[in-house]
């Protein structure tokens, strides 16, 4: 087993490359555990808008009671009255919405004129929608009463508002599924996986396969008395097991963060996807691996590879967001495939014929693809064998 | 002299394949991927009609105030005035579980003994399905209301008046520009951009000390000062970064349609001074660390870790620091990089912009001394 040893050999020269991968990896890993929140919360939650309120008027009655009716409905967030302040804020999504109440304006309200409350927002976003609808309905009430009935004071009317407000609908949750904000969380693990596996494959096989692709070298091996056959069998053995190492050490924080859950039918689909994965992912790799020839290029096409692919398969930015044309395009990596799975997986109450009918396609795409990509680098190396024995 | 020396490290440098793939290329490939990636992410928080069902049954049928309610927040509505809020559609109680279930519907509405919802998971749309149906409760409880107290009302254009919806917000704009929070990845990756210009800085400092290159030790025998040399090198280097990160902002505006605000004169500035402060920055590191390996490490570690706290992988992590831990931001040259374009995009003033270009200034003084006292009157024994 003497290439097998040379090629774990190489690896421990590269291991400090793979650390930095290794880490990304948990860092990301434990971010997730931590933004983890309390999933057995199994009523209607309201969402709450972030929101601003500033009030340059008097603290009248009238905008205390809307004050009030605000800090019910959304999220009141105190931000000093500073322009920059609140731009950065709003623009990075730290609030939605601000209110600024101009100077006058309880009196010319109670008095029926027209005078408009200064709002700030994320234009067209569905937050200003329900803001809007919140603080008009509060106003209009407010006008209808003092339209219709005279000599109201203040703090009647914000009474009576409050009591009409007050009146809410009965909500009735349809077949939850109490599961899925862990569900997703547990996906967005296993799609992240998808980006430091590849980029530890292509960089741990590409460093091993120069090394041995030196023609020097090559020719050395070839006047050894160990057979090719035997050689290329080893090799085979180096990458398979180099892979299933790599992927080990991924799917082991899945077991302390996930537990039990790793062992139910979802959790073990998970992890058949992921090693399915790792294959289609192992022999791209070995196909890079034969097209590059220097070492500083090795660090730019695993960059640029794995990035790249995970991009464009919604490993990053969640798949719903990215473009049709995008997405069928990015149906040429095994990426997508692995992708789309662990969407189904997670997102599915419980698992249908068809979802095990499109997992499996899946699975037999990345399979597919993994095959390719082996038959291309088989090519390649003859290619290149042939024309070495033939040149030299 | 000069200029000869000046020509022959261009030439240097712009054959450094390698190099050129990280200063160049890396940053457009990976602008390119942001904007394939984030190209939508702005869509996801727009408003969109909310697809609703309503349950025809004879609940519902008796409720005329509550259908002509409905109707009229329909996008199928006649009433142009106001755009639609609902896609409804009119399912039986079966039909509505099944669309709620293939999440075809955010909800549906249920006359039974009163009007409720009935939805499978909470949300904004959610909250505000529930926020129009509250409404109509509460308008009803207001009429109740009014009619106790002045029954005249009725007769004095109640309806009407209830019919009749004042808006009584009005909409100031928070800058210049939207705020979309997308353009900040693309700062951040022009930032970074420059700070990989520390890579030339890097390979012109080894490639003039006589102890770490041959060329170095060849160049310290020629018969020119060292600080010429030195000043000659970090010239060059700087004008290829300023190239490439030129190519990267066209790319960015003209491809990718980035915008940058419309101050030319002081986004090119902002370039120039991101792009010393890049080169120089590397210049230092290669002057305080001596090996190879440790050098490449340091600045592609160094300069990960302020992208990503000036927000290049997390859009808040900018905001987070400058709300909890502002020095942070400060000390480190990629925010105040990002933080120029971020206030020429999106603030009126140009007060904050200025206060970075300054803070930039000193580091890259702070950079360039450090690295001429390391540099300045090295003697070697032997080599």
């Amino acid at each position: 087993m003497l290439v097998y040893k040379a090629f774990f050999k190489i690896i421990q020269k590269n291991i400090l490359q793979i650390l930095i991968y290794i880490v990304i990896f948990l860092f990301f890993v434990v971010l997730i555990a931590n933004t983890y929140t309390d999933p057995t919360n199994m009523d209607f939650k309201e969402s709450k808008v972030n929101t601003v309120f500033i009030n340059h008027d008097e603290d009248s009655k009238l905008l205390e009671g809307l004050k009030e009716y605000i800090s019910q409905n959304a999220n009141l967030i105190d931000i000093p009255d500073d322009i920059q302040k609140l731009q950065d804020a709003l623009y990075f999504r730290e609030v939605e919405y601000i209110v600024k109440v101009p100077k006058g304006f309880t009196e010319a309200f109670m008095k029926g004129e027209e005078i408009r409350i200064e709002k700030t927002i994320v234009p067209d976003s569905a937050s200003s929608v329900y803001m809007d609808n919140l603080i008009n309905k509060y106003l209009n009430t407010a006008r209808l009463y003092i339209s219709s009935i005279e000599n109201l004071s203040q703090q009647q009317l914000v009474n009576y508002i409050g009591e009409d407000l007050s009146h809410e609908t009965e909500v009735l949750l349809f077949n939850p599924d109490p599961e899925k904000g862990k569900n997703i969380r547990r996906m967005y693990y296993f799609n992240f996986l998808a980006y430091s596996l590849f980029a530890i494959l292509i960089l741990g096989v590409s460093a091993v396969m120069i090394v041995f692709n030196q023609p020097d070298l090559r020719k050395r091996h070839s006047c050894s008395p160990l057979k090719l056959k035997n050689m290329n069998f080893q090799m085979i053995l180096g990458n398979i097991s180099f892979a299933i190492l790599v992927w080990l050490i991924m799917i082991i924080p899945s077991f302390i963060m996930y537990g039990d859950y790793m062992f139910t039918k979802k959790g073990l689909l998970f992890l058949l996807n992921s090693i399915i994965f790792t294959l289609p992912a192992l022999s791209i790799s070995f196909l890079i691996a034969n097209i590059v020839k220097s070492k500083n290029a090795i660090s730019a096409a695993s960059n640029v590879v794995s990035l790249g692919t995970c991009f464009i398969s919604g490993v990053f930015v969640p798949r719903d967001f990215l473009g049709e044309t995008l997405l069928k395009f990015a149906s040429f990596t095994p990426t997508y495939w692995y992708v789309k799975s662990n969407h189904i997986i997670a997102n599915i109450d419980r698992l249908k014929e068809e979802d095990i009918r499109s997992i499996l396609t899946g699975i037999l795409i990345m399979l597919i693809f993994a095959l390719t990509a082996l038959a291309i680098t088989m090519v390649i190396k003859k290619k290149k064998y042939t024309g070495q024995v033939s040149g030299s | 002299m000069f200029l000869h020396n000046y020509i022959y490290r261009l030439k240097c440098i712009v054959r450094d394949r390698e190099l050129m793939f990280w200063t160049l290329f890396f940053p457009i490939i990976l602008a390119t991927f942001f904007n394939l990636a984030y190209a939508n992410l702005s869509e996801a928080e727009k408003f969109a009609p909310i697809n609703i069902a309503v349950v025809d049954n004879k609940e519902y049928q008796k409720n005329a105030p509550f259908q002509r309610v409905l109707k009229s927040l329909s996008t199928t509505s006649d009433d142009k005035d106001e755009e639609g809020i609902f896609n409804i559609r009119y399912t039986t109680k079966e039909e509505g579980d099944k669309l709620l279930n293939d999440k075809e519907i955010e909800g549906y509405i249920y006359c039974d003994n009163g009007i409720k919802l009935v939805i499978k998971e909470s949300g904004l749309n959610q909250t505000i399905l529930k926020n129009f149906i509250d409404e109509f409760k509460q308008t009803s409880s207001t009429v109740e209301t009014i009619m106790e107290h002045n029954p005249e009302s009725m007769h004095s254009g109640l309806l009407d008046r209830i019919g009749h919806r004042t808006n009584f917000l009005k909409e100031v704009a928070p800058s210049k520009s939207s705020p979309d929070t997308v353009v900040n990845y693309f700062y951040t990756l022009i930032a970074m951009a420059c700070m990989y210009g520390g890579f030339w800085g890097l390979k012109e400092v080894t490639a003039i000390q006589p102890n770490l290159s041959p060329q170095g030790a060849r160049i310290n025998v020629a018969p020119i000062h060292r600080f010429k040399v030195v000043i000659v090198c970090i010239l060059a280097a700087i004008s290829v970064q300023l190239f490439e990160i030129i190519l990267l902002l066209a790319y960015l505006t003209l491809v990718l349609k980035i915008s940058v605000g419309n101050q030319i004169g002081y986004i090119i500035l902002t370039c120039i001074v991101g792009t010393i402060t890049g080169v120089t920055y590397g210049a230092f590191i290669s002057s305080i660390i001596k090996e190879e390996g440790l050098k490449i490490g340091a600045l592609i570690g160094s300069s990960m870790t302020m992208s990503f706290l000036a927000g290049m992988m997390y859009d808040k992590m900018k905001y987070i620091i400058s709300t909890r831990a502002p020095i942070l931001g400060y000390v480190n040259p990629v925010n105040l990089i990002t933080d120029c374009f971020y206030s020429l995009y999106y603030y009126d003033t140009n007060s904050r912009f200025f206060t970075n270009i300054v803070i930039l200034c000193v580091f890259i003084a702070i950079f360039s001394l450090c690295t001429y006292l390391v540099l300045r009157r090295q003697r070697y024994a032997s080599l």
